[in-house]
């Protein structure tokens, strides 16, 4: 009996050796991307809320292959944070922004190698090139947008808001940004960096976008069964709404209006997918795209060079998540899988 | 404050007369019956307990049942693959379980408060209560009328700003028996680790992890005759940082909680009539709060505990048990809107004969909770002894248990169900015991085969709506083996030698497909590992003793389609200890305790990182009289 001990005690002293530490991949090949092209999507895949799966993978259009995890291959195993939120190309850099880890990664766009990694954030959500100097970055904590000098990747201001700050557009010079829990759109001098005026909209404005008429498109989602969901469209010159498209139920939550390349019909998630021209003055009756058992709509994109729609399927939250292409007319090109919660697509633009 | 007040109160009940040595520990009581049980059982007696500071700790250490630590603070249990509200935890009979999540954080219970622990397994958690779907926990203070008096004082200093002071006392005469803890923490936590996000892993410092918990434990009993009636009250308060993971650090978290138990107990026997009444209540404050964020929640539970037990002795042969549980459940909380209610019922009957070779136990119990009843949850025990003259044993063991969901699945705004069904676990058990006293050494080795089939279980899953959902979409197979071998040498020896080695091998199988094209079906289940193993070896010479602790916990996933797993973690403790005489009645104790011997990096949760090689240092002073 006692040998047993004494091989226990071996045993325990052999595994001295063991070097992994954290999460590890089972099956997941390891090696790096090199090259990217327009043709390219890239897959930001949130990962759950406080365990630090988020991550990245990449689509190749024309080959149909699909490379995961591609964000800690390039960078020797590292994980890309807690949260992935949204990914943005300027030049030959990527910005993703990882929420709960309070940082901006920046990324060399043709292999995903890290440049620099921004943080001094709170909450960050979105980015939103203004010029070749500096970028907006909202924030979900903060109470405030923070001004980002692109040329040295710091923090060079802060512009103060009253709570959530979403997704952002720039038109004109100046800059729209959702105020997610106060009902309306920020409206910013970005030459003076201020809060100039604002536009009442519904709850929980969660998409802005711009049409081929320069009017400007919102998505609110009602929050949580408080209000009914709506679709906003206002004039940006006299900051008139001149739309308002009520959705029916109160318990929906759509999200994500996307626009296509000539910007006169646009897609946005209501459980299912529905397309609508800039001219409807109603809610399509019946789904572009119909969802299956289990399926959680969650991510949205449209790419710009054929209007194909990639749809991101988050599942259960908890396994791996599917992407769907599909052709503007509504046929499925290629399924396939990616991280856990897929959530944005940022399309290559060189 | 006002338990502040209380405390004061009790104090100079043991100043006046305070003097102790080594950690009292009076005879238990803990199998009333004293024939061997016929289910699987894991004892952590009093002098284990010693080795280990939390509750966390020390089932982590000698059984083969899996905590699933956060390192600093919270740490919850997994019994053969299911969930940790699929466990009961019971504190001298009253069930401690949350209403609102039905868990209990293992990482608050410091051994100073109990003298022992039983982890029952399987469909044996049935005899403690429903619910436990895994297992039982129960933790037990003894009650001692042989006249003493012994009392231990206790400083323990660590690394990283770590300071225990813990008082226990007992003392009995003319049938009077009163025992008294106090328990005082601090603990920065401020170690150092790999931080496996960054490039190189650079070693850093762990941050926001202090605690400090306080803790207040007295006992009165008194026996007249045949029956005894004591009152017990349990008092603590832990004021701690919950460490955010590496990978989001902005994350401040911290959490207070308190914990007023007082119960009351009459016992006693009539003829062939044995009976129990046990009365308790529990009261449970957390008031969390991030502080980046400025969210706060505020809970507050409450639970009535009453129990009667009577247990007749027909004959030599057949006992009949009776067992009425009236338990009343209240939970107050930012997320359920208003306070929530509810009666927790259940009857028990059992028979248990013994024939021969056999004993059989056969038990029903009648669930009534809320509205719902479940007249039929059944077990059926069976011990029988192969060889006349050999303890050599098969058990033999079946029963249906059901798990009622918790306040937060029932009611918690957004996405609580009030139409949610009970959990149902199917289970069976087959085992070896094998028990050997020879003048060398006595040995006790245990082979079990388990299997558990869970219906309904409760799971949580995304809604297109924006926020979570509980379905009883889940269904889970669990089968494994569990083995275990006890060795210690018999006392009269000048060398005392005792070791045990637990291990276990679970299969926990997500059996049903929640969506198209679902890749977590016939999956292991996340934080399950395949093995786990335990096993501890101590020697002990005249005054000097020596002990090595093993941990073995084996890969286990972290994502539900298998793709993410956890490496294997290996972890040595070593403690060393001497005792010293000062004169007939003080003795002094001082111990060494090196924790994570060969200082592996390791995390038990995703980067949520545990400490590297530590030391502890302990001095009891004690009082014999």
């Amino acid at each position: 009996m006692k040998y047993l001990v004494y091989i226990l005690t071996l045993l325990s002293l052999l595994s001295c050796t063991k070097t992994e530490l954290g999460p590890q991949c089972e099956d997941c090949p390891k090696e790096p991307i090199t090259t990217t092209n327009f043709t390219d999507v890239l897959i930001v895949n949130e990962g759950n809320y406080t365990n630090g799966n988020a991550s990245l993978s990449f689509y190749k259009s024309e080959t149909q292959e699909v490379y995961n995890n591609v964000y800690s291959n390039a960078n020797s195993g590292l994980p890309l944070g807690d949260v992935a939120q949204s990914a943005l190309q300027i030049g030959d850099k990527l910005y993703v922004v990882v929420n709960n880890s309070s940082k901006i990664a920046v990324l060399d766009a043709n292999n995903f190698e890290t440049i620099q990694t921004i943080s001094g954030f709170n909450s960050p959500r979105y980015i939103l090139p203004i010029n070749n100097q500096k970028a907006y970055v909202s924030d979900l904590y903060a109470n405030a947008i923070s001004i980002l000098d692109l040329n040295t990747s710091t923090i060079s201001g802060t512009i103060p808001t009253n709570g959530w700050t979403e997704k952002m557009l720039l038109h004109n010079d100046t800059a729209y940004v959702c105020n997610y829990n106060n009902s309306k759109i920020l409206i910013i001098n970005t030459a003076t960096n201020t809060i100039v005026g604002d536009i009442a909209t519904g709850k929980g404005v969660n998409s802005i976008t711009l049409d081929k008429n320069n009017k400007i498109w919102v998505l609110c989602n009602g929050g949580i069964n408080e209000e009914i969901p709506s679709i906003v469209q206002f004039n940006p010159t006299n900051r008139v709404i001149e739309k308002t498209i009520l959705f029916t139920d109160i318990t929906h939550s759509p999200s994500n209006l996307t626009f296509n390349d000539v910007k006169d019909e646009f897609v946005f998630i209501n459980q299912d997918v529905f397309k609508m021209s800039i001219n409807d003055n109603s809610l399509p009756s019946t789904p572009f795209i119909t969802r299956t058992t289990g399926s959680l709509f969650y991510g949205l994109g449209i790419s710009p060079i054929n209007n194909e729609i990639y749809i991101a399927d988050a599942k259960d939250y908890v396994q791996k998540g599917d992407v769907y292409r599909y052709s503007y007319s509504g046929s499925l090109i290629h399924q396939f899988e990616a991280g856990i919660i897929p959530s944005d697509f940022l399309f290559f633009n060189q | 404050m006002k338990h502040f007040l209380f405390i004061l109160f009790f104090l100079p009940f043991f100043c006046f007369a305070q003097t102790d040595t080594t950690i009292t520990y009076t005879t238990f009581e803990l199998q009333e019956d004293k024939i061997l049980p016929s289910y699987k059982t894991t004892l952590i007696d009093s002098a284990r307990s010693k080795t280990a500071l939390t509750l966390a700790e020390l089932i982590q250490n000698n059984s083969a049942v899996f905590i699933k630590s956060y390192g600093t603070g919270l740490a919850s249990i997994s019994f053969r693959g299911t969930g940790a509200s699929h466990t009961q935890v019971l504190w001298n009979g009253i069930t401690l379980n949350s209403p609102m999540n039905g868990q209990v954080d293992f990482s608050l219970y410091p051994t100073v408060f109990f003298d022992n622990v039983s982890l029952n397994y399987g469909a044996s958690g049935l005899n403690a209560g429903n619910g436990a779907l895994g297992g039982s926990v129960i933790l037990n203070n003894g009650v001692n009328f042989t006249p003493h008096f012994k009392s231990t004082i206790q400083q323990a200093a660590g690394s990283f700003g770590h300071y225990t002071t813990s008082l226990s006392s007992s003392f009995s005469k003319n049938n009077w028996f009163s025992e008294t803890q106090l328990y005082y923490t601090n603990q920065q936590n401020n170690y150092p680790y790999k931080n496996n996000t960054e490039i190189g892993s650079p070693i850093e410092t762990l941050d926001n992890a202090k605690k400090i918990q306080y803790g207040f434990q007295q006992a009165i009993f008194k026996r007249i005759k045949n029956q005894t009636f004591g009152v017990r009250f349990l008092y603590y308060n832990s004021d701690r940082n919950l460490v955010a993971p590496i990978t989001s650090r902005t994350t401040k978290e911290k959490q207070q909680d308190e914990s007023v138990r007082c119960l009351f107990e009459w016992k006693g026997n009539y003829k062939k009539l044995h009976y129990k009444f046990l009365s308790g209540i529990v009261k449970d404050v957390i008031n969390y709060e991030e502080t980046t964020t400025n969210n706060k929640s505020n809970n507050e539970t409450y639970l009535f505990d009453n129990l009667i037990n009577i247990k007749l002795h027909l004959n030599k042969n057949i006992i009949i048990n009776n067992n009425f549980n009236i338990r009343y459940e209240v939970a107050n909380a930012n997320g359920l809107t208003n306070k929530k209610k509810r009666f927790n019922n259940s009857w028990l009957l059992g028979i248990s004969q013994k024939y021969n070779r056999i004993n059989i136990d056969v038990i029903n119990r009648f669930l009534m909770v809320g509205d719902e009843q479940q007249p039929v949850a059944p077990n059926v025990n069976m011990l029988f002894q192969l060889l006349k003259k050999k303890e050599l044993y098969i058990k033999v063991n079946t029963g249906i248990n059901y798990h009622y969901p918790t306040f937060n699945d029932l009611f918690w705004v957004q996405g609580g169900d009030a139409n949610l069904k009970p959990e149902e676990s199917k289970m069976a058990e087959m085992g070896l015991l094998y028990k050997q006293n020879t003048p060398f050494i006595n040995t006790k080795t245990e082979l079990t085969a388990f299997y558990n089939y869970v219906t309904n279980w409760i799971i949580w899953l995304p809604t297109e709506f924006g926020y979570w959902q509980p379905k009883n979409l889940q269904e889970v197979e669990n089968k494994g083996i569990e083995a275990s071998l006890e060795l210690s040498s018999p006392k009269a020896k000048a060398i005392k030698i005792s070791s045990s080695v637990h291990y276990t091998y679970t299969l926990s199988t997500n059996k049903k497909a929640k969506l198209n094209n679902d890749n977590s079906l016939e999956k292991q289940l996340i934080y399950v590992p395949y093995h786990k193993l335990s096993y501890y070896v101590a020697a002990e010479y005249k005054k000097t003793a020596i002990t090595y602790q093993f941990n073995y916990t084996g890969k286990r996933y972290v994502t539900s389609d298998n793709d993410w797993y956890m490496p294997a973690n290996y972890i040595s403790d070593l403690i060393l200890s001497r005792k010293m005489e000062l004169n007939d009645k003080f003795n002094l104790v001082g111990s060494f305790k090196v924790n994570n011997l060969f200082n592996q990096d390791y995390q038990s949760i995703a980067y949520r990182p545990m400490p590297g090689r530590n030391y502890l240092l302990n001095i009891a002073l004690g009082f014999k009289k």
